[in-house]
C-alpha cells in the first residue's frame, strides 16, 4: 500500500535521485571525456565532435543535464538553510561530513554557474577569458581550454571545483545509500564510505590529470599512460623475428 | 577522558574554588543572560549537588544576591532524562555529570550550564519537553488494545529481535539526540527519538497493525526525509541507542512500502 506522500518527502527524494541518476552519471562521463584531452588535441576536439553527433543532444541537455542540475542546486540550497550547524560543539567525523556537503554544495552552485558561463556560452571575454564557447566548436576545442588554463588561477579553481564536485558525488551516493535504505547497519555503512570515497578520489584523480593534460602532454601521468604520437613508435624490422 | 566502567578520574590538584557559569532567565519570553557563582571545591561533586550548593547560598561571585537556579531533576541515576542541559558546551544529564571528568576535560576550574536550546525554556535551566510526547503520539508509539478481554499469549518473537527492540525501549525521552541533531528546531524535522520509536513498535508483532500509520507519520512534511546524517545522535545518546539503524531500517520501510507501494496497485 502506498501511504500519503507529502510534497517535502517527494522534494527530498527527487533530490537524492537527481543527484545520482542524471547528475553523478554525467559528472564520471564528463570526467572520462575530459580524460581523452590526455591523447592530445585531436583526440579530444573528437570527443567533443562525437558529443556533438549524439541523438537527441538538446533533449538530453535539457532533461538528463539543466533541469536536474537547476532542481538539484536550488533545493538544494533551501535545505542547507535548514541546517543549524553545531560543528563547534559536536565535532564528530559524520558531522563534519554533514557540514562538507552543504558547504561543497554552496562552492558548487556558484563553480558550475561560472563553469556553465565560461565554457558552455563563453561570456567571460570581458575578463580575459574565452569568448568562444566550447559547445558548437569542436574544432577549437582543445585550444579554447588550453588557452584559459595558461592562466594558473583558473586552472587551480576548476581543479578544486573538480575537487568539490568529486566528494559531493562520492558522499552523495553514501547519503543515497541510507536515506533510501540500502545500507543499515554500523560496518555496511564503513564499508561503503570508504567505497564512495575511493569513487570520489577516482573521478578527482582523472579530472586534475585531464585538467592538467591541457597544459602538459598526458597532464601529470609519465607518458606511457598515453597514446604514442605515430612517428615515435619504432618500426618493426622481420629480422628480429 | 571521564569516569565509566568503575574507573574513577580525579582531579590531582584540584582548585580551591569551583566556577560556576550559568545561562539563566527568568521566565519565558524575557531575556537570557549570565551568572556566575563560587562554591568550595569538594570532592565527588556532579553538577546537581553543584547546583543543590548555589541554591542553598544564592549570592553570584560579585557578592550581588540573587534568585536560587531553576532545574529539573528526579531519579539522579541517569535513566529518567529530565535533568538533560547542555554543559560545557555538550548535551547531556546533570547527574551523572561529575565535576572532576569536566575539569580534566577543560582544563579550568570553571564549568559552564546552559538549558536545551532546541525545546521552549521555561526557566533559568528547565525546559518545556512536551514536543517529544507530540512527537510520540504523531507516530503512534503505542499498541493498539481492544479491550480488557484476555488475549492469551501473544506471538512468539526471537531472541535477536528481542535484544534489538530492547536498545530501543530504553529511550528515556531525555532529548538529547534532538539537542545535538542539526536538522532539528520548531517543527522543521520530528527527529531520531521519534523514530527509535517508530522502530520498536513496527518490531512488536501486535504493534505491527498501525505500521502504516506510523510510516504514513515518517512521511510527513517533518518526516524523515529531513535526517541530514550528521550521526550526532547517535554519539551523544546516553543510553547507547542504535538510532542510526532505526532511522535508516525505517527509510528501508518508507522507500518500500511509500515510494515503491504504487508498483502493488
Amino acid at each position: 500500500m502506498a501511504g500519503k506522500l507529502s510534497t517535502k518527502f517527494i522534494l527530498r527524494k527527487l533530490h537524492q535521485i537527481t543527484g545520482i541518476v542524471p547528475l553523478g552519471i554525467f559528472f564520471a562521463v564528463h570526467m572520462f571525456t575530459n580524460a581523452k584531452a590526455m591523447n592530445g588535441p585531436e583526440v579530444f576536439n573528437d570527443a567533443v565532435a562525437d558529443i556533438h553527433h549524439l541523438p537527441f543532444l538538446l533533449l538530453i541537455e535539457i532533461f538528463g543535464i539543466f533541469l536536474p542540475l537547476a532542481y538539484h542546486s536550488v533545493y538544494g540550497l533551501f535545505i542547507t538553510r535548514e541546517a543549524r550547524n553545531n560543528i563547534s560543539q559536536y565535532g564528530y567525523g559524520r558531522n563534519w561530513l554533514y557540514v562538507f556537503q552543504r558547504v561543497s554544495g554552496i562552492f558548487l552552485f556558484v563553480f558550475l554557474l561560472f563553469h556553465l558561463l565560461h565554457f558552455r556560452w563563453g561570456l567571460f571575454a570581458s575578463i580575459g577569458l574565452t569568448g568562444t564557447a566550447v559547445a558548437g566548436n569542436a574544432d577549437q576545442a582543445f585550444s579554447i581550454v588550453a588557452g584559459d588554463f595558461q592562466n594558473l588561477a583558473v586552472l587551480a579553481f576548476y581543479v578544486f571545483g573538480v575537487f568539490a564536485t568529486a566528494w559531493h558525488l562520492g558522499y552523495g551516493i553514501f547519503l543515497f545509500a541510507v536515506d533510501w535504505g540500502l545500507v543499515i547497519g554500523e560496518r555496511a555503512q564503513k564499508a561503503t564510505l570508504a567505497i564512495c570515497a575511493a569513487v570520489a578520489f577516482g573521478l578527482f584523480a582523472a579530472g586534475t590529470n585531464a585538467a592538467f593534460s591541457f597544459v602538459r602532454p598526458c597532464g601529470l601521468l609519465p607518458q606511457v599512460f598515453c597514446e604514442q604520437p605515430a612517428e615515435s613508435v619504432p618500426a618493426l624490422r622481420s629480422e628480429e623475428f | 577522558m571521564s569516569s565509566k566502567n568503575g574507573t574513577k578520574v580525579r582531579l590531582d590538584a584540584p582548585p580551591d574554588k569551583l566556577r560556576v557559569r550559568i545561562r539563566r532567565r527568568e521566565k519565558t519570553d524575557s531575556p537570557q543572560y549570565d551568572e556566575v557563582f563560587e562554591i568550595p571545591y569538594r570532592r565527588n561533586l556532579n553538577v546537581i549537588s553543584v547546583l543543590m550548593d548555589i541554591r542553598k547560598n544564592p549570592v553570584t561571585a560579585d557578592g550581588k544576591e540573587t534568585t536560587p537556579p531553576v532545574w529539573d531533576m528526579n531519579c539522579l541515576e541517569q535513566v529518567c532524562g529530565i535533568c538533560t542541559m547542555v554543559i560545557n558546551g555538550r548535551v547531556r544529564q546533570s547527574c551523572s555529570a561529575l565535576i572532576d571528568d569536566l575539569l580534566v576535560e577543560s582544563g579550568g576550574n570553571e564549568i559552564r550550564l546552559e538549558p536545551m536550546s532546541k525545546f521552549p525554556n521555561v526557566r533559568d535551566l528547565k525546559v518545556d519537553r512536551s514536543p517529544m510526547f507530540d512527537h510520540l503520539k504523531k507516530v503512534h508509539a503505542w499498541v493498539e488494545l481492544d479491550g480488557y478481554h484476555d488475549l492469551g499469549a501473544g506471538p512468539h518473537t526471537s531472541q535477536s529481535m528481542q535484544a534489538e527492540r530492547y536498545a530501543y525501549s530504553r529511550c528515556m525521552t531525555c532529548g538529547c539526540c534532538l539537542e545535538a541533531c542539526p536538522q532539528y528546531f520548531e517543527d522543521n524535522y520530528i527527529g531520531p527519538q521519534a523514530i527509535g520509536q517508530v522502530r520498536l513498535f513496527n518490531m512488536h508483532p501486535t504493534g505491527q497493525m498501525d505500521r502504516e500509520e506510523r510510516l504514513d507519520a515518517m512521511m510527513d512534511d517533518d518526516g524523515i526525509a529531513n535526517c541530514g546524517n550528521s550521526q550526532n545522535c547517535v554519539q551523544v545518546c546516553p543510553m547507547n541507542i542504535p538510532l542510526t539503524r532505526a532511522i535508516y531500517e525505517t527509510n528501508r520501510e518508507v522507500t518500500v512500502h511509500g515510494l515503491f507501494g504504487w508498483l502493488k496497485k
